[in-house]
Parts: structure tokens; C-alpha cells; sequence
């Protein structure tokens, strides 16, 4: 057996260097990446870690500060994401499926508390509802105070967090094949029943992510609800608020909250994920 | 029975259709875009025409002037779209027993597995749309829409996507099912051979028009105009004038088919050339149209030049296919001053061969009577 070297030609060298870069660009790719994760992810690791060294987190589970506010908040998030289904499924289909004049005026107005500040949203739901808004009077002439009650958390949280599922929602209906939906009024379907049977099941996977996005954005609602709401122990005081309080007065509170709703947060989503991921596989 | 006679303004074009059909599969032929599914959709009530009526079995599903618009629920109409429209989240049972919404539970499985079996589906029950072949998809779709009794089925290319050995096995399964099930059946398509295989009658689209409906020997032997000719493949079309006509049972003009009599004599424009031709029948004015099949046309070597109903031509150019060659031949009988009179013909490989054919070489063309038809003259002549 006889080897045999050959010098390596300029070509060969040039792409021996080019290889070299492009595993240098590898390099970097795993590097930058590596930087946002880590950025990403050790916060939220040290409040976990404080946590759980505090040895606190027996004790505080029975707070009344941390057991209020984490009540409170699976309470109204509950009413958030029911309510922002029930008005934002219609909304969504209609926006999906009409043809009317000034859908996308409409379409970009449902998006518009998705990228507006809380604050501002805080400041127009106060002007409408609060004691002096444009309907406060009346609904105070009913004798219904919106105003600084629970109900106002509710309000400030469909308001931030509904146009995530009416979004999620309105992109699921439009990949739903228009010809399934005309197949099934041919064999006799009302129009309820094709949604049902039909548009729904197979928007399945983005109504559940619309759901689980509304959620998590109603969850983590501060701004807004501060402003609307104020920050009442027991009746306004979410998690989010409770934090922000609780970091001036009960660090370990504080932490407790911060790492419940990480952890909740987290097992959702990756729930989500798992879940729309078996239903994708089912359906194709 | 299927009464269709209605208007629709589109965006490129307005549709103008009228045609009937019994319980036979009549096929809506034409180009891409010339309004066939805009039909199929307006008889479906996805579309709502402009003006016109649509009865199914004589009750009016639409009427424009007495504001009939049925809804699709109510039509009993079979619709399968393109790619057959089978629920991707339902089993084939629950594809199939879809339509049975409101039957009982026991009679409903029954009619289901019934229908399976009919249609060679038997023990697939239980499995999704997209772990079946593009053929026992079909029969699903077929299944689906047979099983509530539609009145008319509609189906809208749905071959359109699949390969031509699939398509061929896919067409004799609907014909199959079709004498099971003989319920009007409208079938769209833009593939000639799939027309001709399916076809009870057709009706020729272009344009939004229906040109010609008939059955598949009228349209293919009989096209009402050089436009429907060309459409169904009969690309030889050239303007004529009517020379002779026999009377009917008369004696006829000896030619070299005496015993079929074609009854016309006429004369291809630009030419000196007298051909005898089958006689349509109807009113015919002095200038004509002629027209013959590209696979009519006998390409013969130069001994057979003096025959009747024989044309010189010189070869310009040639296609070679995997068993036939398609030849186009300028006619040499051309008169000075005159156009070209290009012909297409498609032989067999095997005979382009033995003529020792190329481009350049000369020819004989024989158009035999019985595949040469005179149409009336018509604008798109030439």
C-alpha cells in the first residue's frame, strides 16, 4: 500500500479555508445563542434558586398576601380567557370568513391593545368605565360600581390580553379548507353544525394556542390593572401587584409569587406544546 | 333530471350556460378558466348566479326572477372539490356517515358499512383520510356524498392532481360506481381523453360559453363550429367552398368510398383540390369550414397522388412521441398568390419510419371522407 501525498492545490486550500469559516460561523451561531438563553434564563433560575434557599416557601404558601392574590388571580384570568373565547371565537371567524368594507380597519383595531403600552389602556378603560367615564355615570345610575372592584380586573385583562386569541383564532379559521365547509352543507350540515364539526376541529391547535397566549398575557397583567383597578388586597391585588408590593415590604412573598407563576407558566406551555404537537401528528 | 340556464358576471369574463342532463355523466370540457366550475359551484348553491334558473328533478333550486336561492343544505346535491374534500379529523366511518346526521344510530352504521362494501371499502372504517390511496380516497368521497341520495353529483376535476396511470384506473372506478349509483353526474375536466372515456355527453366550455353540448360522437364527429373543433382536437380547420351536394337517397358522386355516399363536395380554399365529405345535414351556405382530426389524417408515399381525396404536402417539421409522430405539412397544391395550408397528422411511429419521413421530404395526405367534416363557416376560421 503505497500513500500518496498530493500538495494541496490553491482551490483546495481556498476551500479548506472557506470550510474553516463556516465552522467558525457555526461557532458563532452556538454563541450568540448561548447568550440570549442564558439571558433568558438565569433570572428566572435565581428567583427559583432564592427561593428555594429562603426556606420560605413552606410557610408562604399559607400567607394571606400570597394565597389572596394567587385566588384572585386564578379567578379573574378564569373569567378573562372565558370571556375573550366566548366574544373573540365570532369575532375571529367573522374577521377570517367576511367580506365586508372596512374589515381591515376593524382587523387592525382588534390588534391595537396588543402593542399599545398597558398604561394606555389603563387610562381608556378609566375615562369609559371609571366613576367619571363615558359610561361609569350610567352604570352608576344602575347602581354598578366598575371602578377599582374585581370586575375592573376582569375588564383590564379581556381588554390586553383578548385580541391574542381573536389573532391566534382568526389565522386558525382561515387555514380551514373553504371546500370542507361547503362539503359539509352538501350532506345537509347547518352552518353551527360545519362549525362545530368541521372549522372548529381543525382550528383546534391555534384556538388552543390563542387560548394559552390570552392566558399567560392575562396572568402577567399589571399596568393596566394598577391603573383601572387599583391594587386592593383581596379584591384587585393580583400576583403581579402582589409582587411589586411585596418587593418593598416581604421579599419572601414576593419570591414565592414570582416562582409560582414561573413554574405555572412553564409546565402551560410546555403542556401546550406537547399536546398541539400529538394533535398535529393526528391530524394532518 | 338537471335544467341549468344562468348568467354570472366575473371578474374576466361573463358565463352564459344552458344545458340539461338525465341521469347520465355529462362532462363540462374546456379550458382552464372558462367557467366549468363556476357552473358546478352555482349548481352546488356556492355561487349565487346573477340571473337564470337551475332546477333539479324540475323543482327550481334557483330562480333569479321568482328569488329561489335553496341553500346548499337543501339542495341534496353531492359535491366532491378537488382533492375530494374528506375531513382530515374523521375516520372514513364518520366521513362516510357525515350526511346521516339524524338518522338512528344502528340504521345509520348499517348504511355506512353497506355503502363500504359497495364500494370495495370494506374493514377501512377506522382508518384517517391520509393513510388511504388516492383511489380508495375517491371511492370515500364518492361513499360520502352516495349515501344521503343526492339528485346530482357534482364533481370538480377531481383527477386533476393525480399521475395518468392513477388517473386512468380512477376514471374506470367512477364509471363502475356510476352504473351502481346512475344519478346526473357532472364531471369537470380540461383533459380531452378523460372527456371522451367518461363521457355520456359534454358540454363544450370556452369563454364562459357553452359552444356545443351533445353526445360524445357529436361533439367529437359532428363539432358545431371551428372553434369546438379545435377545442376537442380537431386542429385542422381551413376555410372552403361547397362545390356539390347529392340529394338525399340520390345516387351520390362516385368517389373512392362509393358505399358510404358521403354526400359534399367541396372545395379547400387556396387550392384546387376537390374532396368528398360527410354530409352534417342542416343548412349549409356556399363558404365553409372543413375539419379532420390530426390522427385522421393517412400520411401515404407520392404513388397514391392522383386518388381522391388526396393532397401533396411537403413534411416541415416533426415530433416524435413514444409510439406516434405528430407531422406538420405544408399542402404543395397551394395556388400562387395563395396562404399556406399547414396540416397536423399524428402517425404511427412504426409508418413514419417505413416512408422514410423527414423534414423536407414530400408526401401524400389522404383525408379520408368519413373523418372530413364540413362545418358552417365561422369568425375564428383561419
Amino acid at each position: 500500500m503505497t500513500a500518496v501525498t498530493v500538495p494541496a492545490s490553491p482551490r483546495v486550500e481556498a476551500m479548506a479555508a472557506r470550510r474553516l469559516w463556516a465552522q467558525r460561523g457555526t461557532l458563532l451561531v452556538l454563541l450568540y445563542s448561548a447568550i440570549l438563553m442564558l439571558f433568558l434564563i438565569v433570572p428566572l433560575l435565581v428567583v427559583l434558586w432564592r427561593t428555594a434557599s429562603s426556606g420560605q416557601l413552606g410557610p408562604y404558601l399559607a400567607n394571606d398576601v400570597v394565597v389572596s392574590a394567587l385566588r384572585l388571580s386564578i379567578l379573574t384570568t378564569t373569567i378573562a380567557l372565558t370571556s375573550s373565547v366566548v366574544f373573540g371565537t365570532p369575532l375571529a371567524y367573522l374577521l377570517a370568513r367576511g367580506r365586508f368594507p372596512g374589515r381591515g380597519v376593524i382587523d387592525t383595531l382588534v390588534d391595537l391593545p396588543m402593542v399599545l403600552p398597558p398604561a394606555v389602556a389603563g387610562v381608556a378603560l378609566l375615562l369609559t368605565f371609571g366613576r367619571r367615564g363615558l359610561l361609569g355615570g350610567w352604570l352608576g345610575a344602575l347602581g354598578i360600581e366598575v371602578g377599582f372592584t374585581t370586575a375592573a380586573v376582569v375588564l383590564a385583562e379581556v381588554f390586553v390580553a383578548a385580541p391574542f386569541y381573536v389573532r391566534a383564532a382568526k389565522t386558525g379559521f382561515e387555514g380551514v379548507d373553504r371546500e370542507l365547509e361547503y362539503v359539509s352543507g352538501s350532506l345537509g350540515a347547518s352552518s353551527l353544525r360545519t362549525f362545530l364539526r368541521v372549522t372548529v376541529p381543525l382550528a383546534m391547535p391555534a384556538l388552543l394556542g390563542g387560548a394559552v397566549m390570552t392566558w399567560a398575557r392575562a396572568l402577567g397583567e399589571f399596568g393596566a390593572t394598577i391603573m383601572f383597578a387599583g391594587n386592593f388586597p383581596g379584591t384587585t391585588q393580583t400576583m403581579p401587584l402582589a409582587i411589586y408590593v411585596a418587593m418593598e415590604r416581604d421579599l419572601p412573598a414576593a419570591l414565592v409569587l414570582a416562582s409560582i407563576l414561573i413554574v405555572a407558566s412553564f409546565v402551560v406551555l410546555l403542556g401546550f406544546k406537547t399536546l398541539a404537537r400529538a394533535r398535529v401528528s393526528a391530524v394532518p | 333530471m338537471l335544467e341549468v340556464a344562468i348568467e354570472k358576471r366575473l371578474r374576466d369574463f361573463e358565463l352564459r350556460t344552458a344545458f340539461s342532463a338525465d341521469d347520465e355523466l355529462i362532462v363540462l370540457f374546456g379550458p382552464s378558466g372558462a367557467g366549468k366550475s363556476v357552473t358546478v359551484r352555482s349548481i352546488a348553491g356556492i355561487i349565487t348566479p346573477d340571473a337564470g334558473s337551475i332546477k333539479i328533478d324540475g323543482r327550481p333550486v334557483f330562480d333569479a326572477s321568482r328569488g329561489i336561492d335553496v341553500p346548499i343544505q337543501k339542495r341534496h346535491v353531492g359535491y366532491v372539490p378537488q382533492h375530494y374534500g374528506l375531513f382530515p379529523h374523521l375516520s372514513v366511518g364518520e366521513n362516510v356517515a357525515y350526511g346521516l346526521a339524524g338518522i338512528p344510530a344502528d340504521r345509520a352504521r348499517a348504511r355506512v358499512s353497506d355503502m363500504l362494501g359497495r364500494l370495495d371499502l370494506a374493514g377501512y372504517e377506522r382508518r384517517r383520510p391520509r393513510e388511504l390511496s388516492g383511489g380508495q380516497q375517491q371511492r370515500v368521497a364518492l361513499a360520502r356524498a352516495l349515501i344521503t341520495e343526492p339528485r346530482v353529483l357534482l364533481l370538480d376535476e377531481p383527477f386533476s392532481a393525480l399521475d395518468s396511470m392513477l388517473r386512468a384506473r380512477l376514471r374506470r372506478d367512477l364509471l363502475t360506481i356510476h352504473r351502481q349509483f346512475p344519478v346526473t353526474t357532472i364531471f369537470i375536466s380540461h383533459d380531452l381523453g378523460e372527456a371522451y372515456t367518461l363521457a355520456d355527453k359534454i358540454a363544450v366550455y370556452d369563454r364562459g360559453s357553452v359552444l356545443q353540448v351533445g353526445s360524445r360522437d357529436d361533439i367529437f364527429r359532428r363539432p358545431a363550429s371551428g372553434r369546438v373543433a379545435r377545442l376537442t382536437g380537431a386542429s385542422n380547420v381551413f376555410p372552403a367552398r361547397l362545390v356539390a351536394r347529392a340529394e338525399p337517397h340520390g345516387r351520390g358522386v362516385a368517389c373512392d368510398e362509393p358505399e358510404r355516399g358521403h354526400g359534399l363536395r367541396v372545395q379547400l380554399a387556396g387550392t384546387d383540390s376537390i374532396l368528398a365529405a360527410e354530409d352534417p345535414g342542416g343548412l349549409l351556405q356556399a363558404s365553409v369550414s372543413i375539419c379532420i382530426r390530426p390522427e385522421a389524417i393517412v400520411v401515404e408515399d407520392l404513388s397514391t397522388a392522383d386518388r381522391p381525396n388526396r393532397i401533396r404536402a411537403r413534411v416541415l417539421d416533426h415530433v416524435p412521441g413514444a409510439t406516434s409522430v405528430t407531422l406538420f405539412c405544408e399542402a404543395s397544391a397551394s395556388l400562387a398568390g395563395q396562404g399556406r395550408i399547414e396540416f397536423e397528422a399524428v402517425i404511427p411511429a412504426e409508418r413514419f419510419r417505413i416512408l422514410k419521413l423527414a423534414n423536407g421530404a414530400e408526401c401524400v395526405l389522404h383525408l379520408p371522407p368519413a373523418d372530413l367534416f364540413v362545418l358552417p363557416d365561422d369568425e375564428s376560421n383561419g
